[in-house]
């Protein structure tokens, strides 16, 4: 088995006194595209910071092939790039922006091909761009241009934090597109913080779910926010925003927040639907996404407005004649749920 | 009034003829300056940029020195040095009291706090994204600092100028450690103070001419390095 790019083993950071990452074990293998999805605040874009040498971890280490890496480390800093999520770009022209880490790393002779070819991967080809000053590019470009830097310097490591969130579709598109294409040419391996649950699951061989920065499972659990409140039967319930009940074991305290894995999910008429029993239920596809690796569907339900993701094998989406827009029954386990 | 106008007729005069006394206190002035903001400059701006960028304990009254420092007066800098480098006292073998170097030490202690303040704050104006800019490029520590510099210089730059224009302008230090010696360390301001008490407008009007005209001179300069960078 080839040995991974990367390997966390204890790693934990805080500010001040509070825990924002805590993860006892990860490993990325090289050349593979990994997905990290959590809500705000997670520790995504600390975990990414500590994975691109921003920042070292308060506790645990960081191995980059096989070696124990920290920021400014001589062995990583050239092969690692992180893109950040808002772009920033230094005071000076767009040609010297790209130019910047080519420069750090020595590249004087093909400087300006580099940069071209690079600016021109994003689709900002021209001279008139690259003379461009950092202050007179829209955000959309101003993005491109940032990604264009990491590009020209050819890196193992891809670290893109939310790269499409705040820019227009037709930029977010093609950052998709450039960024996996390094991925297919290079073969660089990408690390994807992003909302786009749709993308990260056709593209990532492997989506991590990131929540109050621990890791679990594969990113298909729905996470449910307390309070809970005591119901019949020694269940305790949650009311949804369309009048529903989720229906959960005892919780570990009422605010608690609860993994939930549907069990199954079926097509089901308006009959069926107001037949509905206890740990069932009922919402609209929302979403359904083909995952890269195993050709499983990601199907996302809406139940009132709260989004519920299942992985379903394609002949039992086929069976149940899932398409965005049908409605369903969804079955959990109320004592399979879990606690964070 | 009419005393004033003739003043700035003999200033002229002085200066279109190159009067060696008016010119050896504008070489003295633009030596001793340039040494001393040299100086702070050197020390101060990476001293700046560590009291900006990083935090530690005691940060915070540190910063307040400074700041307070920032105000020291001239004539009580001239004092501390002049009782540093006079013959009795610890730098006196040096033999540095009334020369143009023992001024330019008493003028960097003046720049000095007004460098590190303001190059302080210039860091701690800084977006914090640049630094995850610079780093995920792949600097080392001397490129992250470099490059963080270059990107507030026009704040640094504006730092500069201030504790320049207070250097050029100061008049205690260099009138107690430097003695206001003719030809040898009397600068412009001393020497406007001392023809001023002699009655000798001309000389003096002229010395102010020339100071304003340094101030025109290095304040365009730095505009167009503004426009330019």
């Amino acid at each position: 088995m080839v040995p991974p790019i990367y390997e966390i083993r204890s790693l934990k950071h805080s500010y001040a006194d509070k825990t924002v990452l805590d993860i006892e074990h990860l490993t990325v293998q090289p050349a593979s595209i990994v997905g990290l999805i959590g809500p705000n605040g997670s520790g995504k874009s600390t975990l990414l910071r500590m994975l691109g040498l921003i920042e070292s971890p308060t506790q645990g280490k960081i191995l980059f092939n096989g070696r124990e890496v920290e920021p400014f480390s001589d062995e990583a800093r050239f092969l690692i790039t992180l893109l950040p999520q808002e772009p920033f770009l230094m005071k000076r022209s767009v040609f010297k922006n790209v130019a910047y880490g080519l420069k750090i790393r020595g590249h004087s002779s093909d400087l300006v091909s580099r940069v071209n070819e690079a600016l021109a991967l994003v689709g900002l080809a021209g001279e008139d761009f690259a003379r461009r000053p950092w202050d007179a590019l829209s955000g959309g470009e101003a993005q491109r241009v940032a990604l264009a830097a990491r590009l020209a310097l050819k890196p193992e490591v891809l670290l893109l934090d939310e790269p499409t969130a705040s820019v227009d579709a037709a930029s977010a598109q093609l950052i998709k597109e450039v960024s996996l294409r390094a991925r297919q040419e290079l073969g660089t391996t990408l690390i994807i913080a992003s909302h786009n649950w749709d993308w990260l699951y056709e593209v990532c061989e492997e989506v991590r779910h990131l929540f109050k920065g621990r890791l679990f499972g594969a990113g298909k659990e729905n996470v449910i926010f307390g309070p809970w409140h005591q119901g019949q039967c020694n269940l305790w319930e949650k009311r949804l925003p369309d009048g529903q009940h989720i229906r959960v074991s005892e919780p570990p305290e009422p605010d608690a927040v609860a993994i939930v894995e549907p069990t199954s999910v079926a097509g089901a008429s308006d009959a069926t639907l107001a037949d509905a029993e206890a740990n069932i239920l009922q919402g609209m596809v929302s979403r359904l996404a083909l995952e890269k690796t195993n050709a499983e569907i990601v199907v996302t339900i809406l139940i009132g407005n709260l989004p519920f993701t299942s992985k379903l094998p394609r002949q039992q989406v086929q069976q149940e004649n899932l398409y965005p827009g049908r409605k369903v029954r969804l079955n959990y386990n109320p004592y399979s749920v879990k606690w964070l | 009034m009419n005393f004033i106008l003739e003043g700035f007729f003999q200033a002229f005069h002085l200066l279109a003829s190159g009067n060696a006394e008016t010119y050896s206190a504008i070489w003295a002035t633009v030596k001793v300056s340039s040494y001393s903001i040299g100086c702070s400059l050197f020390i101060g701006i990476p001293l700046g940029f560590c009291l900006g960028y990083f935090d530690f304990s005691g940060k915070k009254s540190l910063r307040t020195v400074v700041d307070t420092l920032m105000a020291l007066p001239t004539v009580f800098i001239g004092l501390l040095v002049y009782a540093f480098l006079t013959h009795r006292g610890p730098l006196g073998n040096f033999g540095l009291l009334f020369t143009l170097p023992g001024i330019a030490i008493g003028q960097t202690i003046l720049a000095l706090p007004i460098v590190i303040g303001l190059s302080a704050t210039a860091v701690e104006s800084m977006d914090q994204k640049l630094r995850i800019a610079i780093m995920s490029m792949g600097a080392n520590r001397r490129q992250l600092f470099l490059s963080s510099l270059w990107e507030v210089r026009h704040a640094l730059l504006a730092g500069a100028i201030a504790a320049y224009g207070r250097v050029m302008t100061e008049v205690g230090i260099s009138m107690m450690v430097g003695g206001n010696i003719k030809w040898h360390t009397r600068t412009i301001t001393t020497a406007i103070a001392l023809e001023t008490n002699k009655g000798q407008f001309g000389m003096g009007v002229a010395l102010g001419i020339v100071l304003l005209s340094i101030a025109l001179c290095v304040n365009i300069s730095i505009s167009f390095l503004r426009r330019r960078y």
